[in-house]
Parts: C-alpha cells; sequence; structure tokens
C-alpha cells in the first residue's frame, strides 16, 4: 500500500472515528464495571483523611 | 506475595503512562500526518522564489521585533478578506517559511500582499514613527532600525542552515550572502549585479531605507516588507483564472 | 532549606550546579559574538548561585531519619512563593502591554519595551511563570498526599523546580533582548527548549517514582490530570520545538517545519497547551483542592474518569480549529471543529463536577472566599469551554478569528478559570504548610476575591464588544457592495474598549498584589510563631538533640 495523501486522509477519516467509539466504550466500561464501584469510592473519601503522615 | 504485590502496583503505573501517551498522541498523529504528504496536491509554483539573504535578514528582525502578535499574513477565502487584501493565501506562498507567520491576531492590518503596495519611503517613514503616516495608528516605533547596522557576516551560516530544514538555497548563493545583502540595497555597487542573477531580475534591487551607503536593519526589514506576496504569482493567476 | 538534604544529596546538588555552570561557560564562549552569550552568562550565574547555597550549608547536620515519616514540602513552599512572584511579575507586563494599544509611546523608544518583546514577556510569565510554578508546587503536595508516599528523594524535587524557574529566566530575558521563535507559547530558543526537556523528564521520573511506591491501591484521578499534564507537554514541547540551529554558538534557530504543516504542528501545539498545560494541570488542582476544601467528596468520581479520558483523547483533534478559512485542508479543518464541539462534554461534565460537590454546601461558599474562588473558577471553566466550542464553529470563527474576541475568550479562561483555581488552591495549600490555622488576613482574600471578579469581568466583556464590533466592521458592505470601513476606522472605535480592558487587567494585577501580600504575611506569621514555641518548648532539648544526631 502506498502512503500517499488521499489514503492516509481516508485513514484518518474512517479509523479515526472507530477509534474514538472504541475509546469511549472501553471508558464506560471501565468506570461503570460494578466491581470497579468499591475502589472508586474507598479513593474518592481518601483524600479528606486528617492524618499527614506518608502510609507505612 | 509482597513483592508480587509491589511489581503489579508498579506496573499499573506505566501501563498508565503508556494508555495516556497513546490516547492523546495517535490523535494528533492521524491528523498531522497526511499534512507531509501534501506537496503532491498543492498547487504548483514553478515561478516560486527563495528569499535573498538581505529579507531573510529582515525576516528575522520582523519575528525578533514580534510583528506576528498583530499583523496576521494569511488572506482567508472569505469575501470581504480578498476585496480587503487581495487574492487569498495558498499553501504553496509560505512553503519556503521556516517557520510560518500566518499569525493569530489582526491588531494592525493582514500583509500578505503587503509587497509592492507602498513606497519605500513610505516604509521608512512608518517604522520610524507610525503616527507620522497614519495619524491614528497604535503601532510602536521602531526608530533603532534605522540606526543600527545590519549584522551580515553570518549570513551565509544562516542560508546553509535552511537549506538543512529544505530550503533550496544553491553553494553560490550561500558562499555569496554576505556580498549578495551588500548588493541588494547598493544598486550602483559591484555586488548588484550578482544578486538578479542568483535570484532572478524581479527581485528588488534598491537603497531601501534611503541610504545607499549604509545597510541598516531598516534596509533588511523593508527589503522584506516589499517582498511579501510576490515569491511567486500563483495567487494572482490562480485568482485572474478563476475571474475567467 | 539546604540543612534539610543529605549529604550526598549536598553533593549531588553542587556536582550539578557545576556541571550548569560549565555549560553557561561553554554558552558564553561560543556564543560570545551573539545574544546567546549573555544567556550563557545568565546559566553560569544560576550555576555559580546553586554551589554557593549549597557550600553556605554544607556543614550543617545530616538531617535525622525521622524526616522519613513525614511529607518533603520545601519544593511545595518555594513553589508557592516563586508563583506569586511570577504572578505578579506576568500581569504587571500583561497591564503595560494592554495599555500601550491605548498609549502606544509608554515605550520610551527602547527597542525591548516595544509591544511585541513585551507581549511574550506577559504570555510566558503567567501562563508558565505562574502557571507553571504552581502546577509544580501543588503536584508535588497533591501526589504525595494521595499516594500516601514521601517524594523519592530531597534533590530531584529542586532540580525541577529550580531548573525550570531557569527556564523561565531564560525565556523572559531572551524576548526582551530579541530571541523568540516566533511560535506563540512557545517561543523560547532551542537551547532553552533542551533544558525544559531535561528538567522535565526528571520532574517525571519523581512522579512515576512516587506512583510506584504508593500505599494506595488506586491512583486518585488528580494524580491523572497532572500525569496527562506532564507526559502530553513533553511530546508538544519535543514535536513543535524541532529545529536547526544556525550555529551551536547561535541564539537563532530554523524551525523544521514550514508553511502549512508548521501551522498545523504550531497550533496543534498551541491548542493542547491549552488544553494540557492550562486544563488537565489546573484540573488535577481542583480534584483535590476543591473536595479538600468543601469537606465532601467529589460528587462522581466515575464522571471524573469518563471526562478525563473525554478530555486527553479529544483535544489532540481540536487545533486545526485555529486555521478556519486557511490554506490548511479543508478535511482537517472539519475534523478540527467537530472534535471542538464535542468536547463539550467532558468539558462540561468537568466542571458540573465540581458545582455538584459544592451541592449542599453552599454556606461554605458564602462564608469561605477561598471555596469561592474554586466557585468561580468551575463556572468560568464551563463557559469558557461552551464558548470555545462556540467559537470553532466555522461560520462563527470567521467573525470570531483575528479580532479581540479571541483575546476575550483567552481570558475568560486565564483569569477566570485558571488564576482563580490557582489562587483558591494556594490560599487553602499555604495554611497547611506554614502550619498554621488560617491565612493572615480572610478579610484580605475577600478583597481579593472581588478585585478577581471585578477584573476578569471588564477583562473579557471590553473584549467581547471590541471583537464582535471589529469583526462586523471588516465585513460590513455598504450600499454600493463595497467595503464600508477602512481598518483604521475599525482600530479607533477599540480605543475605549483597549482602555477599558487596561482597567480591567489593573484590577486583577492588584488582586495579585494583594494575594502575594497576604501570603508573604502569612508565612512570618509562620515564622514568629514557630520561633515562640521553639523557645518556650525546647531549650535544653535543641543542644542535645543536635549532638544525638551522628548516632542515628
Amino acid at each position: 500500500m502506498e502512503f500517499d495523501y488521499h489514503s492516509l486522509v481516508g485513514f484518518a477519516k474512517s479509523w479515526g472515528l472507530f477509534y474514538l467509539i472504541a475509546l469511549a466504550i472501553g471508558v464506560l466500561i471501565y468506570a461503570l464495571w460494578p466491581s470497579n464501584r468499591a475502589r472508586f469510592d474507598r479513593a474518592k473519601k481518601s483524600i479528606l483523611d486528617k492524618d499527614d503522615r506518608p502510609g507505612d | 506475595m509482597r513483592e508480587f504485590f509491589h511489581r503489579r502496583l508498579e506496573r499499573s503505573a506505566i501501563g498508565f503512562v503508556l494508555a495516556i501517551i497513546g490516547v492523546s498522541a495517535i490523535g494528533g498523529f492521524v491528523e498531522i500526518a497526511p499534512l507531509f504528504t501534501i506537496n503532491e496536491t498543492v498547487e504548483k509554483a514553478p515561478d516560486m522564489r527563495v528569499y535573498t539573504p538581505l529579507e531573510l535578514a529582515g525576516r528575522n528582525i520582523y519575528i525578533r521585533e514580534g510583528c506576528y502578535a498583530c499583523h496576521s499574513q494569511m488572506i482567508r477565502t472569505l469575501r470581504d478578506e480578498v476585496e480587503r487584501y487581495g487574492p487569498y493565501s495558498l499553501a504553496v506562498e509560505s512553503k519556503y517559511d521556516h517557520p510560518m507567520l500566518w499569525g493569530s491576531k489582526r491588531t494592525g492590518p493582514d500583509i500578505a500582499r503587503l509587497g509592492g503596495k507602498y513606497s519605500d519611503a513610505w516604509h521608512v517613514a512608518h517604522l520610524i514613527n507610525p503616527r507620522d503616516v497614519v495619524p491614528q495608528s497604535v503601532m510602536p516605533k521602531y526608530g533603532w532600525l534605522m540606526r543600527n547596522e545590519l549584522k551580515v557576516d553570518d549570513l551565509g551560516l544562516h542560508l546553509a542552515a535552511q537549506r538543512k530544514v529544505g530550503v533550496p538555497y544553491t553553494d553560490a548563493m550561500i558562499a555569496n550572502a554576505t556580498a549578495d545583502a551588500f548588493g541588494q540595497a547598493s544598486p550602483d555597487g559591484p555586488y548588484a549585479g550578482g544578486v538578479s542573477e542568483r535570484y532572478g531580475e524581479a527581485t528588488n534591487v534598491r537603497a531601501f531605507d534611503g541610504e545607499p551607503g549604509r545597510l541598516t536593519e531598516m534596509d533588511a526589514v523593508v527589503a522584506y516588507l516589499q517582498v511579501l506576496g510576490r515569491l511567486t504569482d500563483a495567487a494572482h493567476s490562480q485568482s485572474a483564472a478563476a475571474g475567467k | 532549606m539546604i540543612a534539610t538534604l543529605t549529604v550526598e544529596e549536598r553533593q549531588r546538588a553542587i556536582a550539578v550546579s557545576a556541571f550548569l555552570a560549565l555549560c553557561g561557560v561553554i554558552m558564553a564562549i561560543a556564543g560570545r559574538d551573539d545574544l546567546l552569550g549573555t544567556h550563557g552568562v545568565i546559566v553560569l550565574l544560576f550555576g555559580l548561585g546553586g554551589i554557593g547555597l549549597v557550600l553556605s550549608k554544607y556543614f550543617e547536620p545530616e538531617p535525622p531519619q525521622e524526616r522519613l515519616s513525614h511529607y518533603y514540602d520545601d519544593p511545595t513552599k518555594v513553589g508557592i512563593v516563586l508563583s506569586l512572584g511570577w504572578a505578579v511579575v506576568g500581569m504587571f507586563f500583561g497591564v503595560w502591554v494592554a495599555a500601550l494599544l491605548a498609549w502606544p509611546d509608554l515605550t520610551f523608544d527602547a527597542a525591548w519595551a516595544s509591544f511585541g518583546r513585551l507581549r511574550p514577556v506577559h504570555t510566558s510569565g503567567v501562563i508558565f511563570g505562574f502557571g507553571g510554578n504552581a502546577l509544580i508546587a501543588t503536584s508535588f503536595h497533591v501526589l504525595q498526599r494521595t499516594s500516601r508516599a514521601r517524594l523519592p528523594d530531597q534533590f530531584s524535587p529542586w532540580f525541577v523546580l529550580l531548573g525550570y524557574n531557569l527556564f523561565c529566566v531564560l525565556a523572559a530575558s531572551g524576548y526582551l533582548m530579541g530571541l523568540t521563535q516566533s511560535k506563540e507559547y512557545a517561543e523560547p530558543e532551542w537551547y532553552a527548549d533542551i533544558w525544559l526537556v531535561v528538567v522535565w523528564v526528571v520532574y517525571f521520573l519523581i512522579y512515576i517514582r512516587t506512583l510506584q511506591r504508593r500505599k494506595e491501591p488506586h491512583i486518585y484521578v488528580a494524580n491523572w490530570y497532572y500525569m496527562a499534564f506532564i507526559l502530553v507537554v513533553a511530546v508538544l514541547h519535543i514535536v513543535n520545538n524541532l529545529a536547526v540551529p544556525v550555529s551551536f554558538g547561535h541564539a537563532k534557530s530554523y524551525s523544521l517545519f514550514s508553511g502549512v504543516q508548521d501551522a498545523m504542528t504550531q497550533w496543534w501545539y498551541g491548542h493542547n497547551a491549552v488544553a494540557f498545560f492550562l486544563t488537565a494541570g489546573f484540573l488535577g488542582m481542583l480534584y483535590y483542592y476543591l473536595p479538600k476544601r468543601a469537606g465532601r467528596p467529589i460528587f462522581s468520581y466515575r464522571l471524573s474518569i469518563i471526562s478525563f479520558w473525554g478530555i486527553t483523547f479529544m483535544y489532540m483533534w481540536a487545533g486545526s480549529h485555529h486555521l478556519h478559512y486557511t490554506a490548511l485542508p479543508q478535511w482537517v479543518q472539519t475534523l478540527g471543529m467537530t472534535f471542538s464541539v464535542v468536547l463539550l462534554v467532558p468539558s462540561w461534565a468537568s466542571a458540573g463536577n465540581a458545582l455538584a460537590t459544592l451541592n449542599g454546601a453552599w454556606d461554605k461558599v458564602r462564608d469561605d472566599a477561598t471555596l469561592r474562588f474554586m466557585m468561580v473558577a468551575a463556572v468560568f471553566y464551563g463557559l469558557s469551554t461552551f464558548e470555545g466550542s462556540f467559537m470553532a464553529i466555522r461560520a462563527v470563527n470567521s467573525l470570531s478569528h483575528y479580532t479581540d474576541w479571541t483575546v476575550g475568550h483567552v481570558h475568560a479562561g486565564a483569569l477566570g478559570w485558571v488564576a482563580m483555581i490557582t489562587f483558591g488552591s494556594l490560599y487553602a495549600l499555604v495554611p497547611w504548610m506554614w502550619k498554621v490555622e488560617r491565612m493572615y488576613s480572610p478579610k484580605l482574600i475577600e478583597v481579593h476575591f472581588w478585585l478577581a471578579l471585578a477584573g476578569t469581568i471588564i477583562y473579557v466583556f471590553a473584549m467581547w464588544n471590541s471583537g464582535i464590533i471589529q469583526g462586523l466592521m471588516w465585513r460590513t458592505y455598504n450600499d454600493s457592495g463595497t467595503l464600508a470601513y477602512s481598518f483604521i476606522d475599525s482600530l479607533v472605535a477599540m480605543h475605549p474598549y483597549y482602555i477599558s480592558r487596561t482597567i480591567g487587567g489593573l484590577l486583577f494585577l492588584i488582586g495579585a498584589i494583594v494575594a502575594a501580600y497576604n501570603v508573604w504575611m502569612t508565612i512570618r506569621m509562620a515564622r514568629s510563631q514557630a520561633a515562640g514555641t521553639a523557645e518556650a518548648d525546647r531549650p535544653v532539648l535543641h543542644g542535645a538533640g543536635a549532638a544525638l544526631q551522628p548516632g542515628e
């Protein structure tokens, strides 16, 4: 396959869109996966801890 | 077990780094990469010439003083812009511009087609005090351009560096860069002939700052301003063809 | 500060400073006929200053092992002070260049004081000096707290912070002398760019080494944004600054790219500097300091993850909206426009997430100017991202581009979002860092808040007006079908707006000075308190403690 201007543009136009959709699905699955809920809940509350020292 | 856990953590931090680079970089790459093959499709301009050493020095002063912050050099394909400034800018017209000076703000007008629009004397007066010529102007005064001698001894190095990034300067152009800079600003001097010989008959060879004896930064800047939009006729001939 | 370094770290600091000084000497010799030589002298002085600073405390006792059970905050403290110093300097230059457009003769006929040379001092001063130092300072703080791990060593954070400021000094002094690549927001020349790459690699290594030693299983989302900031800025910086120097004795270089490729690369860089320097980094600040100050966890952690990947992915495509109707191929323009519009989704998700976090704590927002700074920042973030998406639409852009509207849009983001979230975060952070109950004067925070808000609103409205008037005048036709106004007509119409934007900017500058004073007084207050307790608490133990140390 030759890498001329038109084939590269075609690639950018079509695969760019697929890439966007695939990435969006991946992120949504990761963010909404039920077993990740506990992790996220812990993370978001962890910063409010008053103790200002490194952990052991 | 502890060891294993630790390694897993390390991996997740590095995996995360790779994910960020991957997700962000591909977008830019897919969009920019095709542009590097654009020369196949861009307008042809066989008459396109490179900047003379004097014009290049002027361009560097234009950059040094930050002129691009207020003047664009990119006429968009809109009716009012074409009527105000001239034929819209083509990609080919800035193909030797390292870097491009398209600009992003017009506190002053676009100057992509400034060349030949005003006399040298007008430019000199305007640069020394813009308000002498245009009373309402807010442009700074550039009086030091007239006071500063132009530095020419290293122009050959500049041309050589330009060649490294892809501008087709010949060995003769590089070897004679300093002499050509003097020649272009002193039409009656011994070096004037070489300039037209190397850069074409259409090249402006004049005492741009009005003082043939001295080569000042003013000479360089005015020489540059007078060649803006004049390196090729492609834009004019294209709009003439469209007019028919 | 130096006394907290171990002897080995002090030696390393001297070695690195000496190497820097050597580089300065080489630059000064190689560039003796060029402005590069002047910068060589600055680098040399910086290196010698580093050596002198360390030597002055070289024979102090080693810090106790006990330090490892605390976070290492000294670089953060210095970063805060540097950030506020740059804020005052950068904004002062901003007011000056604004005034130059109304009164163009405020240059004393000096080359260094003309608009084109002062403008990058303003932009780099506020973006890199003020914003960058604030990002480095807060990132070290957030990184340690959210990882529950101390920074990996005590030398590399200083290298990053001070090395970065050397870059800022080279940048600003270079512009005044006329050294610039002319690429907006990437003006510094090749040697400063290379130096920044070195600094940035060390910065990244600090981040990754601390993350690897973290005690929390999950990397808190604020770090994601800081990481994206560090990584993507590195990629952008390296690609956009590829250039060939005239020689190794010349400061001047020529960009590897030209024409349309250069334009696309530059605005790919330019727009993503907005995205990953001025947005991602400061969202990192928002996601830590806002919940912390409000005492409530972020409204939706999931939403923050989704918007993170949305921003990381989509911004990279958006740069070409800076080049609508130009010689850039149209498909690239369309792609840029589409992604710019879709970008509104993750942007508003972030802004909404921040505001929803405050829902239920509005009484705190009312009473606490620090939290109000953060709230207003989130509102301006939402407004300016909406405006940005709107302006990326080709038809709108045909009017707004090249006008003051763009300048107004940038300042809605820079003053309303970036500066407000920074001031809010610093007001929260300073008392924690210097271990005092609160800032020296809560009243002055209140004063600063209203100065900043009034300044931003005056500025932005002035630029909206002038930009739209300008755009309309340029395209107005009279009855006979010719252009109705000359360019100079549109310039004359700008005069009142240029004056009011100067006033808006001046109010904002005064606010920054008030902030710097308030922080300075807080530090003094902390010192006198510390001196008081030290004398009362352990007049005898002090000597005994020092004697014990070698045995530890």
